[in-house]
């Protein structure tokens, strides 16, 4: 394995220096920063050089990561190659960059024919860019001692080897110009015509990629800066920038993988819960393609407001600002293993090999193709392509969109139903109550969620109808109703609204003995509120019959509020039996002093006006 | 483990039906179980006292004069409405139970809802004593109660009650797993619902649906016509297993002599084929 490495260490030590050129102490740690002048001298070598568009394609490691499917997103016929694979394929410009077998190769991306390929020795692949004439390649050293750096040319031929004991991430080529990051921080540029590091500049932001996209160079792992005239200033924190705006989600997942791992065949957990973004450029700078970053989890997709940095939203008591807004959701058959956004939209691939592209801006599906087979991992590059298939004419809606998700009956997918659940609950449309009351009626959903869900319905405002109409539900085991509906949040939200209306529906709901203790005690309350007289006798029977017989403080509370409620609507009547309970050493000990409470205010003038009022 | 556990729900329904049936016999032959003692005179007073001693008290002494202490049934309607501490709820309704007045079924039909299922099983199992239109709307309704028991002795009740605008309700509850529906519906079908009842043979426990066809086979003439028994008795012979003989083997024993001689002779044929059958006394190993 050395012995083939040394070989072509020796082609690489034939190349000629460049003169006149500032030399560079190759990777070296004692670098001092030149202010940019070296990487301004680099963009006025190769900045006006066209960069050549990278392949549309979807990739698919299946079988036992032995076989590569390719499919090119023209609409030009898959392809398939059959090799042992160690580390996940990597689109580089028009190739795809295979390793496996003790070799690496080069593959056209439309056809999947070999380009060039290169024994390794079992080196691990950490990644590749290619210019149209030549490929260079990171890899990393058994055991983490450091990396090797290959550049070859299409005609196979070795341009340069460099091998260092530093670890380097994911390079880019154009115009011979290796560019290499490395440390985090650093993008060192390799002259490939003599193996000099002719210019390096620092990322004040963690950085261990570079790629080519969109006619541009671009280096980054959190974040994107673009290889401009601004260039030279990016030690001072001035580079050409954009950035994804921060916030939670599910599975917590990267942008981009760190460069300088490399990624193993098979997808992962990782490549499940996946964030994406595109960076474009413009003359005044880079911002996210769409305005829109994508996330996916299991299969779940989602798309976010890159515009909104951050509304400061409270997620509750404790919780930090969580970001953007959720723009769309979209729930997939089968889990996606890779994606890549495009201009107008994202292609996703999921491990069922089926290749769908969303729509920016409603999440809506444009166009579908298939690998052809189920697959273990997936790669998708896109570079020129946009999205513009036909989207759908009245896409669904925000809120049915984020129904179907918190719906679907599928306990992976909990965590982000949570969130997109707490999105549903912050929405004024009325359908995200219907939403929430049909989430915590049904018996399959997650505890987890059910919670989230009861609590959401409890503070929503709007909806009403919907409400009603689960509360004319009742647990019925005859009819299989096994779940009584929410009750007690649907309660607390009636009551909030006054709405007068479900008054009967929340009586009936006082006798109900499936409705739990705090369902009761919330149903009390909301009848304090909305009860008028035609709920009288349901709340004067209720009384009696828990006043002496609560067995809960929740039950005793709804004998409390019951009493405020028939005492203010009928205080002819009540007032006397809420006197003669008060007294009554039957009474529950924990409800005496508070009815008495409840019989004080009406002595005043204050209380007869409200009871008055009430009547 | 079904089979057991079927079983021993069976159990406990007829254990619950021959009681009924018992003090029904007795209560027929003019014979109760003892006689009922004579109500106090200061019994509603105590019952006002409202002192929970005292009440208690009073209550075992209306429990004590049964259908005797129907003057008191006002006072305990009173105060159940007005509330008691659950232990003494419980008594109450009991108590009203056993003064078989309709009178109380209004109230026990509120507590038939309780929110504590021991007090609501106490309220069905008084309903099925104090009887009238409403006992008979609450026990409807509490065949749908989340508590089994609740839903079992309600099922019962119902049959005990003769209410047989009930039986539609009792085979849904019978497909629910209400294994006691089945005896109600055996004392209160007509024709189809009969049959309805034969036709379960094979889809519900054997032993579930044979205890609501033993009702049927026993029920005077006008009421289930000989066809009608020859009819089930022909079902369960085609069943032919072991446990099939043995029902039609007690069906046998129980047949009154001045029964049917057509079912008798039904009865006794269907015994002779099935005698065979697996596992019955008599086949061949």
């Amino acid at each position: 394995m050395k012995g083939r490495w040394l070989a072509a260490a020796a082609l690489a030590s034939a190349v000629a220096c460049g003169g006149g050129q500032t030399r560079l102490n190759l990777f070296s740690t004692d670098w001092e920063d030149d202010g940019g002048v070296s990487i301004a001298r680099v963009w006025q070598r190769v900045g006006s050089l066209p960069v050549p568009p990278a392949a549309d394609v979807a990739l698919g490691v299946a079988g036992h990561a032995d076989k590569l499917i390719g499919l090119p997103l023209d609409g030009s016929a898959k392809w398939t190659f059959a090799h042992p694979l160690d580390a996940r394929p990597i689109v580089a410009g028009g190739v795809v960059v295979v390793s496996g077998g003790g070799e690496v190769c080069a593959l056209e991306a439309t056809s999947g024919h070999v380009v060039w390929r290169r024994p390794t020795g079992g080196l691990a692949l950490l990644g590749a860019g290619d210019d149209g004439t030549v490929t260079v390649a990171a890899f990393r050293k058994p055991g983490d001692v450091g990396s090797v750096l290959l550049a070859v040319a299409h005609d196979g031929q070795v341009v340069r080897q460099i091998e260092t004991d530093k670890m380097l991430g994911a390079p880019a080529v154009l115009g011979r110009m290796a560019f290499v990051p490395w440390a985090g921080q650093y993008v060192s540029v390799i002259d490939l015509s003599n193996g000099d590091e002719a210019a390096r500049v620092t990322l004040r932001e963690e950085t261990s990629r570079a790629w080519t996209q969109g006619g541009a160079l671009w280096f980054g792992e959190v974040g994107y800066f673009r290889f401009d005239e601004r260039m030279r200033d990016a030690s001072k924190g001035r580079a050409t920038h954009a950035s994804v705006p921060a916030r939670k989600l599910p599975g917590t997942p990267r942008l981009m993988q760190p460069g300088y791992v490399s990624q193993a065949p098979l997808a992962d957990a990782e490549d499940k819960a996946r964030e994406y973004a595109r960076a474009v450029g413009s003359d005044a700078g880079a911002t996210i393609e769409d305005g829109r970053f994508y996330a996916t989890y299991f299969r779940i997709a989602m798309g976010f407001d890159a515009t909104a940095t951050g509304d400061e939203r409270d997620a509750g008591p404790g919780q930090p600002d969580v970001g953007p807004r959720v723009a769309w959701a979209h729930l997939h058959g089968a889990n996606f293993l890779g994606g890549a956004a495009e201009s107008g939209g994202i292609v996703l691939c999921d491990d069922q090999g089926k290749v769908v592209e969303l729509d920016a801006k409603t999440g809506s599906q444009v166009a579908e193709a298939d690998l052809g087979e189920p697959v273990r991992a997936c790669v998708v590059n896109v570079d020129s392509r946009r999205a513009n298939g036909a989207a759908e004419a009245t896409p669904k809606s925000l809120a049915a969109q984020l129904t179907d998700v918190v719906l679907a009956d599928d306990p992976q997918l909990v965590v982000a139903q949570r969130m997109l659940l707490k999105e549903l609950a912050e929405m004024g449309d009325e359908l995200a109550t219907k939403a929430l009351v049909d989430l915590a009626s049904d018996p399959r959903t997650s505890p987890d969620l059910l919670v989230d869900a009861r609590a959401a319905l409890a503070n929503r405002r709007n909806g009403a109808t919907y409400m009603e109409a689960a509360l004319a539900r009742h647990y019925d085991y005859l009819k299989d109703v096994l779940r009584p509906p929410p009750v007690g949040p649907i309660a607390h939200a009636l009551g909030a609204m006054n709405e007068k209306a479900a008054a009967p529906l929340l009586a009936s709901h006082l006798f109900d003995p499936a409705d739990t203790d705090d369902d009761v005690r919330e149903t009390a309350a909301a009848l304090a509120r909305v009860g008028s007289t035609p709920e009288l006798p349901a709340m004067r029977q209720f009384f009696g019959m828990y006043r002496a017989s609560a067995g809960t403080d929740e039950v005793t509370d709804a004998v409390v509020s019951i009493a405020k409620a028939i005492v203010s609507l009928d205080p002819k009547a009540s007032r006397p039996e809420v006197e003669a309970a008060a007294a009554d050493t039957m009474t529950v000990a924990g409800a005496r002093d508070r009815l008495a409470e409840v019989l004080t205010p009406m002595t005043s003038d204050a209380g007869l006006d409200a009871a008055k009022k009430a009547k | 483990m079904r089979g057991f556990s079927s079983l021993a729900t069976l159990g406990i329904c007829l254990a619950f039906l021959t009681q009924a049936r018992a003090e029904g016999l007795a209560r027929a032959k003019g014979a109760g179980p003892s006689p009922a003692a004579t109500l106090p005179t200061d019994t509603v007073k105590r019952l006002r006292s409202g002192d929970a001693a005292q009440v208690k008290a009073a209550l075992d002494d209306v429990r004590m004069a049964a259908k005797g202490g129907a003057p008191a049934v006002p006072t305990i309607v009173d105060l159940l409405k007005r509330g008691l501490p659950e232990p003494l709820t419980e008594s109450a309704v009991e108590t009203l139970g056993d003064t078989e007045s309709e009178g109380a079924s209004e109230v026990l039909g509120w507590y038939s809802r309780h929110r504590n299922a021991a007090v609501r099983r106490a309220a069905v199992q008084s309903l099925a004593r104090t009887r009238g239109p409403s006992a008979v709307k609450a026990l409807r309704a509490a065949l749908s109660d989340p508590d089994p028991a609740v839903r079992g002795v309600s099922a019962t009740a119902l049959g005990t009650l003769k209410a047989k605008e009930a039986v539609g309700d009792l085979f849904v509850a019978l497909d629910h797993k209400v294994d006691e529906a089945a005896a109600s519906i055996g004392q209160l079908c007509a024709g189809p619902d009969c049959e309805r009842l034969a036709g379960k043979l094979g889809s519900v426990h054997f032993d579930v649906v044979t205890g609501g066809l033993d009702e049927v086979m026993l029920r005077p003439a006008p009421d289930v016509t000989d066809d009608l028994k020859v009819k089930i008795v022909g079902r369960v012979r085609e069943v032919g297993t072991a446990e099939a003989n043995r029902f039609l083997k007690e069906v046998q024993a129980k047949w009154p002599p001045r029964g049917s001689a057509r079912v008798k002779q039904s009865i006794d044929q269907a015994v002779l084929a099935t005698t065979g059958s697996p596992g019955a006394p008599g086949s061949t190993p």
